[in-house]
Protein backbone atom coordinates (compact mmCIF):
# COMPACT_ATOMS: atom_id res chain seq x y z
CA UNK A 1 0.00 0.00 0.00
CA UNK A 2 1.42 3.62 -1.01
CA UNK A 3 2.02 5.51 1.83
CA UNK A 4 1.02 8.98 2.15
CA UNK A 5 3.38 11.61 2.84
CA UNK A 6 2.67 14.04 5.46
CA UNK A 7 1.24 17.56 5.00
CA UNK A 8 2.63 20.29 6.80
CA UNK A 9 0.15 22.33 7.97
CA UNK A 10 1.43 25.57 5.79
CA UNK A 11 1.15 23.39 2.34
CA UNK A 12 -2.35 22.96 4.20
CA UNK A 13 -3.25 26.47 4.01
CA UNK A 14 -1.25 26.94 0.28
CA UNK A 15 -4.03 24.21 -0.86
CA UNK A 16 -6.87 25.74 0.61
CA UNK A 17 -6.07 29.35 -0.69
CA UNK A 18 -6.10 27.82 -4.13
CA UNK A 19 -9.34 26.02 -3.76
CA UNK A 20 -10.76 29.48 -2.84
CA UNK A 21 -11.17 29.13 0.79
CA UNK A 22 -10.32 32.32 3.14
CA UNK A 23 -7.57 30.88 5.05
CA UNK A 24 -6.30 32.19 8.76
CA UNK A 25 -2.88 31.82 9.97
CA UNK A 26 -2.98 31.61 13.55
CA UNK A 27 -0.42 31.86 15.75
CA UNK A 28 1.12 31.64 19.59
CA UNK A 29 2.92 35.15 19.79
CA UNK A 30 3.62 34.77 23.46
CA UNK A 31 3.27 32.39 26.67
CA UNK A 32 3.05 32.86 30.48
CA UNK A 33 3.45 29.80 33.21
CA UNK A 34 2.44 26.82 31.99
CA UNK A 35 0.89 26.16 28.41
CA UNK A 36 1.52 23.30 26.31
CA UNK A 37 1.84 24.84 23.18
CA UNK A 38 5.30 26.52 22.62
CA UNK A 39 5.75 30.53 20.83
CA UNK A 40 5.63 30.11 17.49
CA UNK A 41 2.89 27.21 17.42
CA UNK A 42 0.58 27.14 14.38
CA UNK A 43 -2.65 26.09 12.90
CA UNK A 44 -5.06 27.42 9.89
CA UNK A 45 -8.51 27.81 9.91
CA UNK A 46 -10.85 28.33 6.92
CA UNK A 47 -14.35 30.20 6.05
CA UNK A 48 -16.19 26.60 6.98
CA UNK A 49 -14.65 25.99 10.14
CA UNK A 50 -12.21 23.30 9.43
CA UNK A 51 -9.03 23.38 11.09
CA UNK A 52 -5.07 22.22 11.27
CA UNK A 53 -3.00 22.34 13.74
CA UNK A 54 -3.29 23.33 17.61
CA UNK A 55 -2.14 26.36 19.78
CA UNK A 56 -3.26 25.23 23.34
CA UNK A 57 -3.75 21.47 23.25
CA UNK A 58 -7.20 21.71 22.85
CA UNK A 59 -8.54 24.23 25.61
CA UNK A 60 -9.34 27.64 23.53
CA UNK A 61 -9.28 26.36 19.83
CA UNK A 62 -13.10 26.26 19.93
CA UNK A 63 -13.01 30.15 20.93
CA UNK A 64 -10.07 30.94 18.12
CA UNK A 65 -12.15 29.22 15.42
CA UNK A 66 -14.79 31.39 16.08
CA UNK A 67 -12.51 34.58 16.26
CA UNK A 68 -11.24 33.17 13.06
CA UNK A 69 -14.91 33.26 11.67
CA UNK A 70 -16.02 36.48 12.72
CA UNK A 71 -12.64 38.12 11.22
CA UNK A 72 -13.27 36.90 8.05
CA UNK A 73 -16.68 38.01 8.15
CA UNK A 74 -15.58 41.13 9.25
CA UNK A 75 -13.19 41.45 6.44
CA UNK A 76 -10.73 42.31 8.61
CA UNK A 77 -6.87 41.23 8.28
CA UNK A 78 -5.58 40.32 11.54
CA UNK A 79 -6.40 40.74 15.21
CA UNK A 80 -4.31 39.52 18.35
CA UNK A 81 -6.28 37.31 21.53
CA UNK A 82 -4.95 37.27 24.77
CA UNK A 83 -6.58 33.77 26.76
CA UNK A 84 -6.38 33.96 30.52
CA UNK A 85 -7.55 31.51 33.25
CA UNK A 86 -9.08 34.38 35.23
CA UNK A 87 -11.20 35.59 32.69
CA UNK A 88 -14.82 35.64 32.68
CA UNK A 89 -15.43 33.26 30.47
CA UNK A 90 -12.97 30.72 32.09
CA UNK A 91 -15.62 27.83 32.31
CA UNK A 92 -15.89 28.16 28.61
CA UNK A 93 -12.24 28.20 27.22
CA UNK A 94 -10.41 28.93 30.18
CA UNK A 95 -6.92 27.12 30.21
CA UNK A 96 -7.02 24.44 32.97
CA UNK A 97 -3.31 24.00 32.92
CA UNK A 98 -3.09 28.07 34.59
CA UNK A 99 -1.20 29.54 31.75
CA UNK A 100 -1.64 32.74 29.61
CA UNK A 101 -1.14 32.92 26.12
CA UNK A 102 -1.43 35.39 23.34
CA UNK A 103 -2.19 34.57 20.16
CA UNK A 104 -1.37 36.14 16.23
CA UNK A 105 -4.29 35.58 13.86
CA UNK A 106 -4.13 36.95 10.63
CA UNK A 107 -5.64 36.11 7.01
CA UNK A 108 -3.66 35.22 4.14
CA UNK A 109 -4.24 37.12 1.09
CA UNK A 110 -3.29 37.12 -2.51
CA UNK B 1 0.28 37.05 5.24
CA UNK B 2 0.34 37.75 1.64
CA UNK B 3 0.33 34.25 -0.57
CA UNK B 4 3.88 34.78 -1.97
CA UNK B 5 5.40 35.09 1.61
CA UNK B 6 3.63 31.70 2.48
CA UNK B 7 5.18 30.08 -0.87
CA UNK B 8 8.37 31.19 0.13
CA UNK B 9 8.56 29.84 3.55
CA UNK B 10 7.04 25.99 1.99
CA UNK B 11 9.59 26.42 -0.70
CA UNK B 12 12.70 27.24 1.90
CA UNK B 13 11.33 25.05 4.43
CA UNK B 14 11.49 22.09 1.68
CA UNK B 15 14.93 22.59 1.05
CA UNK B 16 15.63 22.81 4.15
CA UNK B 17 17.12 26.14 4.67
CA UNK B 18 17.80 28.23 7.86
CA UNK B 19 15.47 31.63 7.80
CA UNK B 20 13.22 33.24 9.99
CA UNK B 21 9.64 34.93 9.59
CA UNK B 22 8.98 38.35 11.06
CA UNK B 23 5.90 40.25 11.83
CA UNK B 24 5.16 43.34 12.79
CA UNK B 25 1.80 42.14 15.10
CA UNK B 26 0.56 45.94 14.75
CA UNK B 27 -0.07 46.16 11.05
CA UNK B 28 0.15 42.66 10.23
CA UNK B 29 3.22 43.13 7.57
CA UNK B 30 5.57 40.03 7.43
CA UNK B 31 8.81 39.31 5.91
CA UNK B 32 11.10 36.68 5.63
CA UNK B 33 14.70 37.04 7.22
CA UNK B 34 17.68 35.84 6.38
CA UNK B 35 21.66 36.62 7.76
CA UNK B 36 22.69 39.35 5.18
CA UNK B 37 18.92 40.55 4.17
CA UNK B 38 18.32 43.61 4.22
CA UNK B 39 15.06 44.38 6.03
CA UNK B 40 12.41 47.26 5.12
CA UNK B 41 11.39 50.07 7.39
CA UNK B 42 9.23 47.74 9.48
CA UNK B 43 11.87 46.02 10.70
CA UNK B 44 15.24 47.58 10.04
CA UNK B 45 15.39 49.34 13.44
CA UNK B 46 15.47 46.00 14.91
CA UNK B 47 18.14 44.07 13.01
CA UNK B 48 20.69 43.37 15.81
CA UNK B 49 18.13 41.74 18.07
CA UNK B 50 16.61 40.21 15.34
CA UNK B 51 19.96 38.72 14.55
CA UNK B 52 20.49 37.82 17.61
CA UNK B 53 17.28 35.60 18.59
CA UNK B 54 17.80 34.23 15.02
CA UNK B 55 21.04 32.98 16.06
CA UNK B 56 19.91 31.73 19.95
CA UNK B 57 16.64 29.72 17.26
CA UNK B 58 14.35 31.82 19.92
CA UNK B 59 10.49 32.58 18.59
CA UNK B 60 9.15 35.57 20.29
CA UNK B 61 8.03 38.98 20.55
CA UNK B 62 11.33 41.01 20.10
CA UNK B 63 12.21 42.87 23.24
CA UNK B 64 9.80 46.06 24.24
CA UNK B 65 8.54 46.20 20.14
CA UNK B 66 5.61 44.45 18.50
CA UNK B 67 7.95 42.54 16.26
CA UNK B 68 7.39 38.64 16.36
CA UNK B 69 10.17 36.40 15.09
CA UNK B 70 9.74 32.84 14.05
CA UNK B 71 13.05 30.59 13.13
CA UNK B 72 13.06 28.14 10.67
CA UNK B 73 15.68 25.81 11.70
CA UNK B 74 17.50 23.36 9.52
CA UNK B 75 16.67 19.92 10.55
CA UNK B 76 19.31 17.70 11.86
CA UNK B 77 19.97 15.07 8.88
CA UNK B 78 20.25 11.28 10.27
CA UNK B 79 22.08 8.95 8.25
CA UNK B 80 20.87 5.10 8.81
CA UNK B 81 23.42 2.50 7.95
CA UNK B 82 21.37 -0.82 6.97
CA UNK B 83 18.38 -1.02 5.80
CA UNK B 84 17.26 -3.78 8.13
CA UNK B 85 13.63 -3.83 9.34
CA UNK B 86 14.95 -1.53 12.55
CA UNK B 87 15.36 1.14 10.01
CA UNK B 88 11.63 0.87 8.46
CA UNK B 89 10.39 1.27 12.04
CA UNK B 90 12.90 4.21 11.98
CA UNK B 91 11.40 5.82 9.35
CA UNK B 92 7.79 5.65 10.66
CA UNK B 93 8.89 7.61 14.05
CA UNK B 94 10.77 10.33 12.66
CA UNK B 95 8.34 11.26 10.30
CA UNK B 96 6.63 13.81 12.49
CA UNK B 97 10.13 14.51 13.72
CA UNK B 98 12.02 17.75 12.76
CA UNK B 99 14.77 15.31 11.21
CA UNK B 100 15.70 14.43 7.91
CA UNK B 101 16.49 10.97 6.93
CA UNK B 102 18.80 9.30 4.38
CA UNK B 103 19.68 5.51 4.65
CA UNK B 104 22.43 4.33 3.52
CA UNK B 105 23.33 0.28 2.82
CA UNK B 106 25.83 -1.47 0.35
CA UNK B 107 23.68 -4.41 0.26
CA UNK B 108 21.37 -4.29 -2.90
CA UNK B 109 18.77 -7.09 -1.88
CA UNK B 110 17.82 -4.64 1.18
CA UNK B 111 17.56 -1.59 -0.42
CA UNK B 112 14.07 -1.68 -2.56
CA UNK B 113 11.32 1.02 -3.12
CA UNK B 114 9.04 -1.69 -1.44
CA UNK B 115 10.79 -1.72 1.61
CA UNK B 116 11.56 2.15 2.15
CA UNK B 117 8.85 3.90 -0.05
CA UNK B 118 9.29 7.89 0.24
CA UNK B 119 12.48 7.98 1.45
CA UNK B 120 15.92 8.97 0.27
CA UNK B 121 18.18 5.62 0.11
CA UNK B 122 21.29 5.30 -1.09
CA UNK B 123 22.82 1.60 -2.19
CA UNK B 124 26.21 2.11 -1.61
CA UNK B 125 29.15 2.37 0.48
CA UNK B 126 29.37 4.40 3.86
CA UNK B 127 32.70 5.17 2.47
CA UNK B 128 32.06 6.57 -0.97
CA UNK B 129 28.68 8.47 -0.14
CA UNK B 130 30.70 10.38 2.76
CA UNK B 131 33.06 11.18 0.31
CA UNK B 132 30.51 13.39 -1.82
CA UNK B 133 28.54 14.83 1.13
CA UNK B 134 29.00 17.93 3.48
CA UNK B 135 28.39 16.72 6.85
CA UNK B 136 29.13 18.69 10.15
CA UNK B 137 27.88 18.83 13.55
CA UNK B 138 23.92 19.17 12.15
CA UNK B 139 24.22 15.15 11.45
CA UNK B 140 23.46 12.27 13.20
CA UNK B 141 24.48 8.66 12.72
CA UNK B 142 22.97 5.12 13.45
CA UNK B 143 24.82 2.17 12.65
CA UNK B 144 22.36 -0.84 12.41
CA UNK B 145 23.97 -3.86 10.06
CA UNK B 146 26.66 -4.50 13.15
CA UNK B 147 28.97 -5.93 10.18
CA UNK B 148 32.48 -4.04 11.08
CA UNK B 149 32.40 -3.46 6.95
CA UNK B 150 29.84 -1.42 6.41
CA UNK B 151 29.37 0.25 10.19
CA UNK B 152 33.23 1.18 11.08
CA UNK B 153 33.83 3.47 8.00
CA UNK B 154 30.96 5.44 8.56
CA UNK B 155 31.58 5.45 12.47
CA UNK B 156 34.79 6.71 11.35
CA UNK B 157 34.00 9.30 9.36
CA UNK B 158 30.81 10.58 11.84
CA UNK B 159 33.35 11.13 14.61
CA UNK B 160 36.29 12.98 12.22
CA UNK B 161 33.01 14.89 11.24
CA UNK B 162 32.02 15.75 14.91
CA UNK B 163 28.37 14.80 14.26
CA UNK B 164 26.05 15.69 17.07
CA UNK B 165 24.83 12.38 17.77
CA UNK B 166 26.49 8.81 16.62
CA UNK B 167 24.89 5.52 17.84
CA UNK B 168 25.77 2.05 16.82
CA UNK B 169 23.36 -0.96 17.32
CA UNK B 170 24.98 -4.36 19.06
CA UNK B 171 25.26 -6.21 22.08
CA UNK B 172 28.13 -4.94 24.70
CA UNK B 173 30.45 -7.88 23.57
CA UNK B 174 30.03 -6.14 19.66
CA UNK B 175 30.48 -2.74 21.28
CA UNK B 176 33.49 -3.52 23.11
CA UNK B 177 34.93 -5.35 20.13
CA UNK B 178 34.31 -2.20 18.17
CA UNK B 179 35.69 0.16 20.41
CA UNK B 180 39.22 -1.85 20.43
CA UNK B 181 39.10 -1.44 16.47
CA UNK B 182 38.66 2.39 16.65
CA UNK B 183 41.34 2.77 19.46
CA UNK B 184 43.52 0.67 17.10
CA UNK B 185 42.63 3.51 14.34
CA UNK B 186 43.86 5.79 16.49
CA UNK B 187 40.50 7.47 18.23
CA UNK B 188 40.81 8.77 21.66
CA UNK B 189 39.13 7.22 24.72
CA UNK B 190 37.10 10.28 24.71
CA UNK B 191 35.97 10.62 21.15
CA UNK B 192 35.12 6.66 21.54
CA UNK B 193 33.21 7.03 24.62
CA UNK B 194 30.70 9.72 22.73
CA UNK B 195 29.12 6.80 20.69
CA UNK B 196 25.94 5.86 22.12
CA UNK B 197 26.91 2.03 21.78
CA UNK B 198 24.46 -0.38 22.94
CA UNK B 199 22.58 2.05 21.19
CA UNK B 200 19.02 3.42 22.91
CA UNK B 201 17.67 4.63 26.19
CA UNK B 202 16.63 1.43 28.02
CA UNK B 203 13.10 0.40 27.99
CA UNK B 204 13.35 -2.87 28.46
CA UNK B 205 11.67 -3.73 24.94
CA UNK B 206 13.02 -5.98 22.15
CA UNK B 207 11.32 -6.19 19.09
CA UNK B 208 11.90 -4.01 16.60
CA UNK B 209 9.87 -1.24 16.65
CA UNK B 210 10.81 -0.84 20.37
CA UNK B 211 14.56 -0.81 19.91
CA UNK B 212 13.49 1.74 16.75
CA UNK B 213 11.75 3.70 19.54
CA UNK B 214 14.40 3.69 21.84
CA UNK B 215 16.57 5.03 19.16
CA UNK B 216 14.81 7.67 17.94
CA UNK B 217 13.90 8.66 21.75
CA UNK B 218 17.94 8.81 22.31
CA UNK B 219 18.20 10.72 19.66
CA UNK B 220 15.61 13.54 20.64
CA UNK B 221 16.80 13.89 23.90
CA UNK B 222 20.21 14.55 22.66
CA UNK B 223 19.16 16.67 20.20
CA UNK B 224 17.09 18.74 22.40
CA UNK B 225 20.45 18.47 24.97
CA UNK B 226 22.20 20.87 21.88
CA UNK B 227 19.36 23.45 21.71
CA UNK B 228 19.27 24.15 25.73
CA UNK B 229 23.35 23.96 25.54
CA UNK B 230 23.02 26.81 22.80
CA UNK B 231 20.37 28.80 24.31
CA UNK B 232 22.20 29.68 27.62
Amino acid sequence: MEKQIKRTILEQARDWFRSDRKVILVRVVQTWGSSPCPVGSKMIVNDKGEFFGSVSGGCVESNVIEECLDLIKNNNSFKQLEFKVSDDNAWNVGLACGGELKIYIEKIIS
Amino acid sequence: MKLQILNEIIHKKSSNQKFALLTNLTNGNSEIFEFGKLLSNDFESYKKQIEEYHSLKRNGLIDGSQIFIQNFTKPIEVFVVGAVHIAQYLVDLFKNLNFVITIVDPRKYFVTDERFPNVKIINDWPEEIFKKLQTDSNNALITLTHDPKIDDPALKHALKNKFFYIGALGSKKTHTKRCQRLKESGFTEDEIASIHGPIGIKLGGKSGPEIALSIVSQLVLESNKLLLNSNK
